[in-house]
């Protein structure tokens, strides 16, 4: 059994992502498949179909030749506030945001495969799983024993990695802690970064290094507009990088995607 | 029996039966057991980042970086021994008998990962039999970025794993980086500067230099060609930031017994009987051509000794299965940007597969010289030398090589550490005087419209969860891939997605296509398979075809 | 046995007073159906084992050609509610004339989009989680909550049509069964109006709920987003309009009068009073998001019209040809008389329904959220096209099976007695009589 760490204030967990250190290595993506037993692709997969729950975009400044300019841009589940756009429109509850931690929570055993949640989505975090789960032959001895794989025809995203926080709530509570030390709960993508682009921590803790980057100047969320909270917040002194935050810019098409 | 409904249980029964469903053949449920910590050093390029693998029982189920993070190659690993494309068994008998029959006649080894100590057994046992040892280049530098203000690089892949990624991570905010490429790449993004030059033009660029506005300030040039050291020289970086080559200290009799090392294509054409291949650790990928060029032409033997199907096993006579990191015990090569001698080992986290070969072994079995026990030799020459510290991963404690016995040096170095020797005075840089090859005259772009643009990484066998980058997202440009822009797409009537061939005056490659307006009109981005790399190096120039 | 007294059998079912055709011009009319039903099926097979892979949906393109289908068909089947509700509840007692076809349709409809979606989620044997587990925030909840109890009453509503089979009336317990279900007829249309109504809302609801799709999400009353309303007001508006479609198909198919002009004159207006209201309504709703609701949540609306093929004509079309243009013809009581207008109006409406779920489902889903996202395309495998072919041969069997042994249009036999006596009177008398 996993001992259930009690919290007397509600934690909110979030990400400061610095765009400007991205190098768009794709560490954050493979440590996330493996951490969380997110299967290779399926033959046939393409960057429609596959599973990632983080992924890494290229963006552009639309510029032509050499007044061109890019930067990386990791994309998860933004991992909005309480009134999650994905939350509502679950018809089984499959979907929660768990008001301890702020994480936004999918289901897989509880999903229906509707599909729902991933329309509702504006940041297109969620990956179907369209095929079986397949692993090369001898590959799934590497699954990691903290995360069920998750069957075809269901719903998948990040979950600010749970596995690992509920691995620190028991280590807390096996000390007789009531509070996980910040230092045994970090996301893969986080640990994995070489470039140190991602940190991670509560943010309802004013001295947390990801609560004082989300006041900084050049700090911003995606989409904010639409008014959905989320605690992903990234940051660039870059100003057209801050601008690509905002609603699409007509006919400037990425062909990166 | 009605009271039973009234009970939670039918309910719960229902509610349980989702849970069958979660147990829908194909999904495997991951082993239990006790889970423990490792440490090792990856050995997938000379970064030699270290490595602490999360066990269940004795098998590693995830690899994260002991000091930062590590790259996505190496942070997958720990999927490679299973990877489909892996080489399990090998015509190891008649491939012995093959070189054996060849003997007395031109011998080399082709090391295409040099600097490690199975290269001192490779090059004893062509010191005893007359051979030669090859390696793609001969690269006597080292380069120290923590002493530089201004860095000037021409496509070198700085930020892109270069060298080690903790030390140019550290070294990074102290210094102003100047990135001459002619696509934007990930180093290029970073970089506080990029000069967009014309696809292969990186050699007339290099002799600009002299004329940029930034010349003065610059403290390192990085790049590829003849013309760089010189340049290095000119601006004063010899002694500062440029550095030859260090290695850890070797026995004192492999330096004498052993053959020279010879760049490959220093080699005479045509004098090669028997090429042996060590491509496991492969960090770069010499063209099949260039290498049939140094074979004689009469019946010539080549065996590689190589963990998958897709390199060199294409053509050769022979290739024969090696394990490969993390199943092997294997040191580590230095980095290009370490400046001081270091040794670390690379400690196998799964057993080593059953039916391999090691060129080591079988170089050591032909020339008699013995190889079975080298690194422990080696780790004991550097006790012996006493300098140093030891750098052990588990506990990150740092002590000295003095205060430790030659088993406990062994055994920390085993058990995941590094020893550096901080406090050695770096190697002067020597201007090697070879001779400057001349540049290939340009080909009329009539018929080859493109110019190609290499992708600065080979990677020869990835774990296949990099279909997250390579097939699930284009983050990275996949190895079977050449990227396109819309412009030259339309005009080879080539789709993003589609398939296409890839055609060179060398021949011709069957490539898949990704059409992005991040490529320079006029230049053609080719992925790293050894198929493309056959054909198309960097800067050839070339044409897709639909297909 | 049967081989032998095949053809005898059949004539036996077939009500009394109307002729039907051969048992082999019947099958041979079966056939192609049935053929199509099975390779539907055969799709929907390969849905459900291989999975989903066998669609060209993706993590962007989630719901494809089958929810545009549903949303659709759900809408064209309005007419079973609409009708039963004007019948029972609000008395238009000519409306019995068609009361049975607006049935069969609405089951057709019903059950058709159950099964598509059944094939559609991932893990169909999961379905019922939905009542096990109900989020009563989701209208996705609603959506099944109803139209599954609407089915239901739809199956209910039905069984009178099947039983009304000639040989099936000889059966006494079968009799007394269908007069007590008559008694609660009243009750079934009010709560099938009820549930219908509600659904159709929920099904507009599901996108315009969508805050994070801002091309989708409309304001609204309550917990209700505007296209609550416009839905059911739209399905209602069409169904009658879908219903004189599929009865002149009918009669031009079997080659029969099965229901008085009237009728279809009622129906007409019905719907082009309703179409009216509905494009003023439509035309408000699009003028308060464009100005409004879209730029609040940070998107210009212009931009989605910038993304090619969806410019500005697709709102033109959803809005004026397919909407306002049928409305007034079928208002005009001059227009609609005359087949060659009522007939390609009925078409239009039908169209502008559809256009409205397209817009809804696929383009909202073309359409980028995300800066350096793309517009995106789509085009179903021919899997889900077999599936959804089959959805449309089932319903064309159910219909040819309704048609042939019950009596789906009352009037029938009345209308071909009047023609039989009308061939015996002169032309001239005739017109005579008329005026």
């Amino acid at each position: 059994m996993i001992a259930q760490g009690k919290t007397n204030v509600a934690a909110r967990y979030g990400m400061s992502i610095d765009v400007d250190r991205c190098n768009g290595c794709g560490a954050c993506m493979v440590a996330c498949a493996a951490e969380n037993n997110v299967p290779p692709a399926a033959n046939g997969a393409t960057e429609r179909t596959g599973l990632t729950w983080i992924r890494v975009y290229r963006v552009d400044n639309g510029g032509e030749g050499n007044e061109r300019r890019s930067a990386f841009v990791p994309m998860l589940c933004q991992h909005c506030g309480k009134d999650a756009p994905c939350v509502a429109v679950c018809p089984q509850q499959a979907v929660d945001v768990d008001p301890a931690t702020g994480i936004v929570g999918q289901m897989p055993e509880r999903c229906l495969g509707c599909r729902y949640c991933m329309a509702a989505c504006p940041y297109h975090a969620r990956s179907f799983n369209w095929s079986d789960p397949a692993w090369p032959a001898g590959m799934e001895k590497t699954l990691n024993p903290d995360v069920a794989p998750r069957m075809r025809g269901v719903v998948e995203k990040c979950n600010l990695c749970q596995g690992r926080l509920h691995t620190a709530k028991a280590k807390a509570a096996m000390a007789g802690r009531v509070e996980i030390d910040p230092a045994d709960y970090v996301p893969a993508c986080v640990e994995a970064c070489p470039t140190r682009a991602i940190h991670f921590g509560n943010l309802n803790d004013a001295a947390s290094e990801v609560a004082q980057e989300s006041h900084r100047k050049g700090s911003f969320r995606m989409l904010e507009a639409l008014h959905t909270d989320p605690k992903i917040y990234y940051q660039s002194k870059k100003d057209w990088v801050r601008e690509t935050a905002s609603a699409p810019r007509p006919g400037k098409e990425n062909a990166r995607g | 029996m009605a009271g039973a409904v009234l009970t939670p249980a039918p309910w719960r029964l229902i509610t349980d039966t989702a849970l069958w469903s979660e147990n829908w053949p194909g999904v495997p449920r991951p082993a239990r057991g006790e889970i423990r910590a490792r440490f090792t050093t990856c050995a997938l390029c000379p970064a030699g980042c270290a490595v602490r693998a999360r066990c269940v029982g004795e098998q590693p189920v995830l690899l994260t970086g002991v000091s930062g993070g590590l790259c996505p190659f190496g942070l997958s690993a720990h999927h490679l021994p299973y990877h489909p494309a892996r080489l399990r068994k090998g015509p190891v008998a008649e491939a012995t008998a093959a070189v054996a029959g060849k003997a007395g006649q031109g011998i080399a080894v082709l090391d295409l990962n040099p600097g490690r100590t199975a290269s001192w057994s490779y090059r004893r046992a062509m010191g005893a039999m007359k051979g030669a040892y090859l390696t793609p280049q001969a690269e006597p530098f080292a380069y120290d970025l923590s002493a530089a203000r201004t860095v000037l690089s021409i496509g070198t892949p700085l930020l892109d794993g270069w060298g080690t990624p903790s030390k140019v991570n550290a070294a990074r905010p102290n210094f102003r980086l100047i990135q001459a490429e002619a696509m934007e790449s990930r180093t290029a993004m970073l970089a506080e500067q990029w000069i967009p030059i014309a696809p292969g033009s990186e050699s007339a660029f290099a002799k600009s230099i002299p004329q940029l506005e930034a010349a003065r300030e610059l403290s390192l040039v990085l790049g590829e060609g003849p013309e760089i050291a010189e340049i290095n020289q000119r601006i004063g970086a010899f002694g500062k930031t440029v550095f030859g080559r260090s290695e850890a200290v070797v026995p004192e009799t492999w330096t004498r017994e052993a053959a020279a090392v010879t760049a490959f294509a220093d080699v005479p054409d045509h004098s090669i009987a028997v090429l042996l291949i060590d491509e496991t650790p492969a960090t770069s990928y010499i063209p099949w051509h260039r290498i049939e060029q140094k074979l004689v032409r009469d019946n010539p033997v080549v065996v590689t000794f190589a963990a998958h199907r897709g390199g060199y096993a294409r053509h050769a006579q022979f290739a024969l299965p090696t394990a490969m990191y993390p199943e092997v015990l294997d040191d580590v090569a230095p980095a290009a940007d370490a400046i001081r001698p270091v040794f670390r080992l690379a400690a196998p986290l799964v057993a080593t597969p059953t039916g391999v070969v090691s060129l080591a072994e079988f170089v050591g079995t032909l020339s008699g010289v013995p190889v079975a026990n080298v690194l422990r030799e080696r780790a004991d020459a550097i006790h012996h030398a006493g300098q140093g510290t030891l750098h052990t991963y588990a506990d990150r404690q740092r002590t000295a090589v003095k205060e430790l016995t030659a088993d406990a040096f062994w055994k920390g170095l085993n058990e995941g550490g590094e020893w550096t020797w901080e406090d050695a005075k770096p190697r002067a840089a020597v201007m090697n005087r070879a001779e400057v090859r001349p540049v290939e005259p340009v080909e009329s772009p009539a018929d080859l419209p493109l110019v190609a643009i290499s992708e600065p990484h080979y990677a020869g066998l990835v774990s296949p969860l990099l279909t997250k980058l390579y097939q699930e997202s284009n983050l990275l440009l996949a190895p079977n891939r050449i990227a396109l822009h819309p412009k030259d797409a339309r005009d080879a009537g080539v789709v993003d997605g589609g398939r296409a061939m890839l055609q060179t005056r060398l021949g011709k490659c069957a490539v898949e296509v990704t059409v992005d307006a991040a490529v320079p009109a006029g230049a053609v981005q080719v992925g790293s398979a050894p198929g493309i790399q056959d054909v198309c190096g960097h800067a050839a120039r070339a044409k897709v075809v639909s297909v | 046995m049967v081989r032998l007294t095949g053809k005898l059998a059949d004539g036996q079912f077939i009500t009394r007073g109307v002729s039907r055709c051969s048992t082999e011009r019947f099958l041979l009319w079966l056939a192609p159906w049935v053929a199509l039903l099975v390779f539907g099926v055969y799709c929907a097979g390969l849905c459900l084992v291989k999975g989903l892979n066998q669609t060209n949906m993706d993590n962007r393109f989630v719901f494809g050609l089958w929810i545009f289908v549903d949303l659709t068909i759900i809408a064209l089947g309005a007419g079973a509610f609409f009708t039963g509700f004007l019948l029972y509840i609000l008395k238009f007692k000519e409306l019995s004339a068609v009361i049975n076809s607006a049935v069969i349709i609405g089951l057709v409809c019903y059950s058709g989009a159950m099964a598509a979606l059944m094939v559609d989620v991932g893990q169909p044997l999961r379905c019922w989680f939905t009542f096990w587990y109900p989020n009563v925030h989701s209208m996705l909840t609603e959506v099944t909550f109803c139209i599954s109890c609407y089915l239901a009453v739809l199956a209910i509503e039905y069984l009178p049509v099947v039983l009304k089979n000639r040989r099936l009336k000889e059966i006494p317990s079968f009799l007394v069964f269908e007069f007590e279900l008559h008694k609660l007829i009243y009750v079934l249309a009010g709560v099938g109006t009820f549930l219908s109504f509600f659904h159709q809302g929920s099904l507009g609801g599901l996108f315009g709920v969508l805050r994070g799709r801002p091309f989708a999400f409309r304001e609204g009353l309550m917990v209700w987003p505007s296209t609550f309303f416009l839905f059911i007001l739209s399905a209602a508006a069409v169904g009658p309009s879908f219903l004189i479609l599929t009865t002149w198909l009918v009669e031009k198919i079997t080659h029969k009068r099965l229901v008085k002009d009237q009728v279809f004159q009622l129906l007409a207006r019905i719907s082009g009073i309703l179409l009216c209201v509905y494009v003023l309504a439509k035309a408000v709703d699009t003028l308060v998001w464009l100005n409004r609701t879209s730029p609040g949540l940070g998107f210009e609306a212009a931009q989605y019209y910038d993304w090619k093929p969806f410019g500005t004509w697709i709102l033109f079309a959803e809005i004026v040809l397919f909407g306002l243009l049928p409305a007034l013809i079928l208002i005009t009581p001059g227009l609609r008389a005359r087949r060659g207008w009522l007939i390609p109006a009925t078409a239009l409406a039908c169209c502008g329904v559809a256009l409205n779920r397209f817009v809804q489902t696929v383009q909202t889903q073309a359409l980028p959220t995300l800066s350096f996202d793309r517009f995106l395309s789509y085009s179903p495998s021919w899997q889900e096209v077999g599936t959804f072919a089959g959805v449309l041969a089932y319903g064309v069997l159910v219909y040819s099976f309704s048609f042939r042994y019950s009596q789906v249009f009352p009037e029938e036999r009345e209308l071909k007695a009047a023609r039989v006596m009308r061939l015996e009177i002169p032309e001239e008398e005739l017109v005579e009589a008329g005026r």
